[in-house]
């Protein structure tokens, strides 16, 4: 599809990576420059570099990467004409069709091409995608990037309305992709287009619940059954039985759910032992200040009651030359700030009773004790935690996918009598069926 | 505008890598009506014993597509047609007046044995029970669908073949074994061979300590045409079981895949080659000659797997290794 060869090339497309969320397409021409954000670069000196170098670009300003294109770097890249699918999809659904070397497939629509470059290259030059597009402007605008990929023996697209006009294949392909707003309009063409003598499988995509019942019911009317492997995740639907297992298991519809994730390494986490310690000390302090306040109280009382006969006394003398003396001193009593107070009758205290408190003295000698511990216990190599958590408020939802599978009619061509000519043998289990044979 | 290429009425080609339909010597994925499945090899005139569900000649199957279902009936099949979903009606039901104390189903254990040997079907005795029963009519209608859904799980004798693509091979082991696949989900096997560019004709390097899953799925996206290199821990050819479900043609596989150990892709390690020259400088015998001969062949080929590995132009590494695998 692209270059294999090791150097760029005049004419190579290639895939500019500058930051994980700015990745563009290029298309190297004699004398065609890039000027970005992260520099300056001519493409005449790009010519010749491997596939996959780190390019600093000529003024200084940064550097990109030249990537050799992979249809997953490509959806990357791709200029957007519609929505587009991602590679979690991509790839779930070219499993589940069993899309690979060989096969024949459809899609509808085109779209951007997302998908398509990714069939393109699962299915190899043996195998081929019709791919059907309704509107001109970007059926022509696909046309032209698959021939300019190289696509074009692997890759017939056609501007077209299936849901109108049908495909344009019969009893071909082994796989259909239908990306559209009425998949239910396509499915009986898309059973014309499908071989008849294998398990053949088609896959709708559609962002509305209520276009996967509609997609759902068509399918069964159509004769399309589940997996005929294992059951996914059932979807429950009104008026009908949300089964479990089956002998041929339902159509099934898988929900597929984008999420980014933040990866950080929290820091280690705390040991008990330093919880510890910083709450013995917490406990310490409580009890210190506790024991203050007791102190400060009873040396309030007792200044309290100083100050009452020193007021007695100078009442006797007179008033104004009380006042004016005691206005510095003792007079801003009631301003004092409860803090200032507290050391002051801490120093009081201290005066007082010498001794230290006894609460206090146990405290330093334990929480040295655990700091030592705390110390050897770090001195061991801290486990490193890496935690991925998806960000909450990001659902994700980019679709649901409906799968459903056409089985071939059994071998025929089986000698005379062998219980296993086609037309014979057709058993009715349920009471009611009024489906009967098939 | 194009009007699409393709014939009507296609000529189909076969398919590359895996056989299109049943032969002998392949190893089945068989749906049983438990809804476990089981894998089972298809010996050539052999009979294939499902346990309870009855056996049945294995010939039967050969020749036929994969994913139909099937009813055993003397000893061959009949071909089951599929069944569409059904619509049911809801209706008024409750449990309210079902009583539990008594025993609803007078039909004994026995009884029903002896049905099963007069060659009654399965859908039949399941309607006796279902005239037996005491309170059936009374049930809503999920609950006689449950209740006739239980009751194929266990007088039924049919079985479905599972088309072994990568998806159902890889979904089959996962509900084995998870840890023997190192947890590595259908999704994520797509995802990794998305990413890694897997494409007809490519050249590729794979460790692979999930017992093959991802060998078997870069083979399968292969398309029969380009290189695998595998690098494993053990000293013999590694045994990749899952790739036995996938009943790979010999010559997608054996062309395009070779293996080295972790030893032998060391370019500064030169492994200990024993001579393929007799000692005597003649040969004794042609037992002797034959011998050596199949020394040099092996030692020659290992040598040569080397200098590919170590001459490179690989273009995609894909890995789920137990040990850190650093190049």
């Amino acid at each position: 599809m692209w270059s294999t060869a090791r150097e760029i090339a005049a004419g190579d497309v290639v895939i500019a990576w500058m930051t994980r969320d700015l990745i563009q397409p290029l298309v190297i021409t004699q004398g065609g420059e890039l000027n970005s954000k992260y520099g300056y670069y001519r493409h005449d000196e790009l010519i010749g570099i491997p596939y996959g170098s780190k390019v600093r670009s000529r003024n200084g300003k940064g550097f990109i990467h030249l990537l050799r294109p992979t249809p997953e770097l490509w959806t990357l890249a791709l200029p957007h004409r519609t929505q587009i699918l991602y590679l979690a999809d991509i790839a779930y659904v070219t499993a589940w069709l069993d899309i690979r070397p060989g096969s024949k497939v459809i899609e509808a629509g085109t779209g951007s091409g997302s998908f398509s470059h990714s069939v393109a290259r699962t299915v190899g030059p043996r195998g081929h995608l019709w791919s059907y597009e309704f509107h001109e402007t970007r059926a022509a605008k696909a046309r032209e990037e698959f021939t300019r990929h190289g696509m074009d023996d692997i890759v017939t697209l056609a501007h077209r309305n299936v849901c109108k006009d049908g495909f344009t294949v019969e009893d071909t392909v082994d796989a259909v992709f239908l990306d559209l707003p009425a998949p239910w309009d396509a499915i009986e063409h898309a059973k014309k287009a499908l071989r008849k003598d294998r398990a053949t499988r088609i896959c709708c995509f559609s962002p509305c619940m209520e276009q996967v019942l509609r997609t759902v019911s068509t399918l069964n009317d159509a004769g399309f059954t589940g997996t005929s492997s294992f059951t996914g995740p059932l979807i429950s639907r009104p008026l009908r039985p949300a089964l479990t297992e089956r002998l041929v298991t339902d159509i099934t519809m898988y929900e597929t759910l984008l999420r980014p994730h933040m990866v950080e390494a929290p820091p280690p986490l705390e040991k008990v032992g330093s919880v510890s310690a910083r709450l013995q000390v917490a406990d310490a302090r409580r009890e210190e200040k506790r024991l203050r306040q007791i102190a400060n109280a009873r040396l309030g009382i007792e200044r309290r009651a100083a100050k009452r006969k020193a007021d007695e006394d100078a009442d006797e003398e007179g008033q104004e030359g009380k006042r004016a003396r005691t206005g510095g001193e003792t007079g801003g009593d009631e301003l004092v700030s409860p803090e200032d107070q507290a050391r002051d009758e801490a120093e009081a205290l201290a005066e007082i009773h010498p001794t230290p408190v006894p609460a206090a003295s146990s405290t330093p000698a334990q929480v040295v004790h655990s700091a030592a511990s705390l110390e050897e216990e770090t001195a061991a190599e801290p486990r490193k935690i890496t935690l991925s958590k998806a960000f909450p408020d990001v659902r994700g939802h980019t679709s649901y996918l409906t799968f459903a599978v056409l089985l071939p009619v059994a071998a025929s061509g089986k000698p005379e009598g062998s219980a296993l000519a086609a037309t014979e043998a057709q058993v009715c289990y349920s009471v009611t069926d009024p489906h009967g044979m098939r | 505008m194009d009007v699409g290429e393709g014939p009507s009425r296609a000529q189909h080609a076969p398919s590359i890598t895996r056989e299109d339909i049943i032969k002998a010597g392949h190893t089945l994925l068989i749906k049983i009506p438990s809804g476990d499945i089981r894998s089972i090899k298809l010996e050539k005139d052999a009979t294939v014993h499902l346990g309870k569900f009855g056996s049945f000649h294995g010939n039967e199957l050969v020749g036929q597509p994969f994913g139909l279902s099937y009813e055993i009936v003397d000893k061959k099949l009949k071909v089951l047609p599929p069944r569409p979903m059904q619509e049911v009606e809801e209706t008024e039901a409750t449990n309210e007046l079902i009583n539990d104390e008594q025993a609803v189903q007078p039909l004994r254990p026995d009884e029903i044995e002896t049905l099963k040997k007069s060659g009654l079907h399965a859908s039949e005795i399941i309607q006796k029970q279902i005239e037996q029963h005491a309170t059936f009519a009374l049930k809503t209608e999920y609950s006689k669908e449950k209740y006739k859904k239980r009751k194929e799980m266990k007088y039924s004798k049919h079985f479905t073949v599972i088309e072994p693509t990568l998806f159902n091979v890889c979904q089959y082991w996962f509900n084995k074994d998870q840890n023997r696949l190192r947890d590595i989900r259908p999704d994520s096997l797509a995802q990794i061979v998305n990413l890694a560019n897997i494409r007809p004709g490519g050249r590729y390097i794979a460790v692979d300590d999930a017992s093959g899953v991802v060998v078997s799925a870069i083979l399968d996206r292969m398309g029969g045409e380009g290189r695998l290199v595998t690098i494993c821990d053990i000293d013999s050819p590694p045994a990749y079981p899952v790739m036995v479900q996938m009943n790979f043609r010999k010559e997608a596989v054996a062309p395009i895949m070779v293996s080295l150990n972790w030893a032998a892709a060391d370019e500064d390690y030169t492994p200990i080659i024993a001579s393929s020259e007799p000692p005597a400088g003649k040969f004794k015998s042609d037992g002797q000659r034959t011998r050596l001969n199949k020394r040099k062949i092996a030692s020659d080929a290992l040598l040569q797997t080397r200098e590919e590995l170590f001459n490179g132009e690989f273009e995609g590494y894909a890995t789920s290794p137990r040990i850190e695998a650093v190049f």
